[in-house]
């Protein structure tokens, strides 16, 4: 049977033209998609059944035990940390914060090691931002910093940007300007147009370079910032301020360099000084498929977009303090849950080496490397293959997964609810 | 030699993501990326092994030349063979300095540890069925 306009759940872009052929509970075949898209379907290997660690190996354990004695860690910490919801839906989130707010926990999300920073720098100054689909039709000049469509949003380019045929940009190839910013010279940057290549840790001062040069005041601007020759990027400016509609998109270069939040502030203001001139809009590359949706779920039920602590029976908000690394690093939580996410394989070594030394239960589909740091773990079905429910978009355009095969496994949503509904029976009203 | 370590993605660590006890996994993960002339400083070549050091640990990858790379960084994908060398130091961001780590680079011949070794180191075990 062939499915049409499949939504990959892998990456930000959630590309939604996919067709899949499938047979029973198999896909046999992915077309449109991208290598991470084929992947993500076709070789979607399972933990077969929950196990619990001993302290001889690994046992299986039936379902029903591996949420009781889930509900039972979580009940009996004083400090719990619930952390990952970037690889599931919204309604799994969603159930996470009432889990968090039930328990006094702590809730994070993956974004707290790829765009918090991001989110830290537009609650600052705004996000002047569109949809995707506004960049497809209009873009005439676009700009990646500190990211590598090439490698990590396989169709970005081609869906949006580089290669995408627009409204007003019938002949994309050749109206479109390319300039790609990064330390290094990737594959993204060997089909730019323009490659800047800055020294590591150099953004905010090339930024600041090109917010005074747009303002008029490129003589004062030295003959290299960064390692970035002035000629260069008086060229760029002029780029910019000549466009009739640019588009900047960030990554991690931005967010995880020196500055962090302050790069990315300093990155919405040159986008609002290019504002003077003509229309300019900025948006973060967002990396796991539904990351965007799990700051979505927190902000309208806690009011914070990640990094949310029940503690005081309130929700508060103090990135770096209330984040999860701090929170793992300073050794403060006494236990666990991970869901739909790899913070063994994510974090630094020592907030990973503390997962280890408390009780960490991990709801996720695939043996990982929080598998090893964990006490349990319960496989569940993966969003967008077995189970249906709404991603975020990076352009924050909410979108409906499908459930392409039925594996046999339960929803994530089912799993959390019934560890909310046993934590709600024991601690009573 | 003294260099900062950048991470980042790459096609082949996201096809392998959820397939981190494989083989696969493990050679891109443990990939570290340098530059061509740093790599004749250090006297080795493509495919040799380099202990990485930082103030958190040590672990030992495999050199691979890249002329992208500018002499004096070194380049991973993410994943937990670069994380076993960051600091958890977040400067009150809750963001490590995941592109911005300081590291010394020399020679080996010890080995490439797996995941599962590696989640051993801190404290894990692994689940190899």
């Amino acid at each position: 049977m062939i499915v049409n306009d499949v939504v990959c759940p892998f990456c930000g872009c959630l590309c939604d033209d996919l067709e899949l052929e499938v047979e029973g509970n198999r896909i046999l075949r992915v077309q449109n998609g991208c290598s991470l898209s084929e992947a993500t379907f076709m070789n979607d290997a399972r933990l077969p059944a929950p196990i619990r660690r001993t302290t001889s190996g690994w046992e299986e354990i039936p379902y029903e035990e591996a949420v009781k004695e889930t509900a039972d860690i979580l009940r009996d910490a004083d400090r719990p940390l619930l952390y990952g919801w970037s690889s599931t839906h919204g309604e799994t989130q969603s159930v996470g914060v009432h889990i968090a707010e039930r328990i006094g926990a702590v809730i994070d999300n993956t974004s707290t090691v790829c765009h918090g920073p991001s989110i830290l720098a537009i609650q600052e100054v705004g996000h002047p931002g569109c949809t995707l689909g506004q960049v497809k039709n209009r873009a005439d000049v676009i700009i990646y910093w500190g990211c590598n469509p090439i490698e990590a949003h396989p169709r970005h380019m081609s869906r949006y940007t580089t290669f995408a045929t627009g409204f007003f940009v019938p002949d994309a190839q050749r109206e479109r300007t390319i300039i790609v910013v990064d330390t290094r010279r990737n594959d993204s940057g060997g089909i730019a147009d323009e490659f800047v290549q800055i020294e590591p840790g150099g953004d905010y001062a090339v930024l600041s370079a090109l917010r005074a040069i747009v303002r008029g005041k490129e003589s004062i601007i030295p003959q290299k910032v960064a390692g970035i020759a002035k000629e260069q990027l008086i060229r760029i400016a002029g780029i910019c301020t000549n466009a009739k509609f640019g588009a900047i998109f960030f990554g991690l270069g931005l967010t995880m360099s020196r500055g962090k939040y302050k790069n990315v502030r300093n990155a919405i203001e040159l986008t609002d000084e290019l504002n003077r001139h003509t229309k300019f809009v900025i948006s973060p590359m967002r990396g796991h498929g539904n990351v965007y949706g799990s700051n979505e779920v927190f902000t309208w039920m806690t009011g914070y977009p990640f990094a949310v602590d029940f503690a005081r029976g309130i929700a508060f908000y103090n990135p770096g303090e209330t984040t999860a690394v701090d929170i793992l690093r300073r050794g403060e939580c006494d236990a666990a849950l991970i869901v739909a996410s790899d913070p063994g394989a994510n974090f630094p070594r020592a907030a990973a080496e503390h997962l280890a030394k408390i009780p960490t239960v991990l709801v996720d589909p695939h043996v990982n490397a929080t598998t090893p740091l964990s006490r349990i773990q319960i496989p569940c079905t993966a969003a967008g293959i077995d189970a249906a429910g709404t991603a975020y978009r990076m352009d924050g355009v909410p979108i409906r997964l499908r459930k392409v095969i039925d594996r046999g496994y339960p929803d994530d949503a089912e799993i959390l609810k019934k560890i909310y509904d046993r934590l709600n029976g024991e601690l009573g009203p | 030699m003294n260099c900062i370590l950048n991470t980042g993605r790459s096609v082949s660590q996201g096809v392998y993501v959820e397939h981190k006890g494989s083989e696969e996994y493990r050679s891109v993960a443990s990939a570290c990326l340098l530059n061509t002339v740093d790599m004749l400083v250090l006297g080795i070549e493509d495919g040799a092994r380099v202990r990485i050091s930082s103030p958190v640990g040590q672990v030992v990858l495999t050199a691979r030349s890249s002329d992208g790379v500018a002499r004096g960084e070194i380049f991973m994908t993410i994943g937990p063979y670069a994380n076993h060398i960051i600091s958890s130091e977040t400067h009150g961001t809750g963001m490590p300095d995941f592109k911005n780590q300081k590291v010394n680079v020399e020679a080996t011949d010890e080995p490439v540890l797996s995941v599962g070794e590696l989640m051993e180191e801190i404290g894990g075990m692994r689940y190899d069925r």
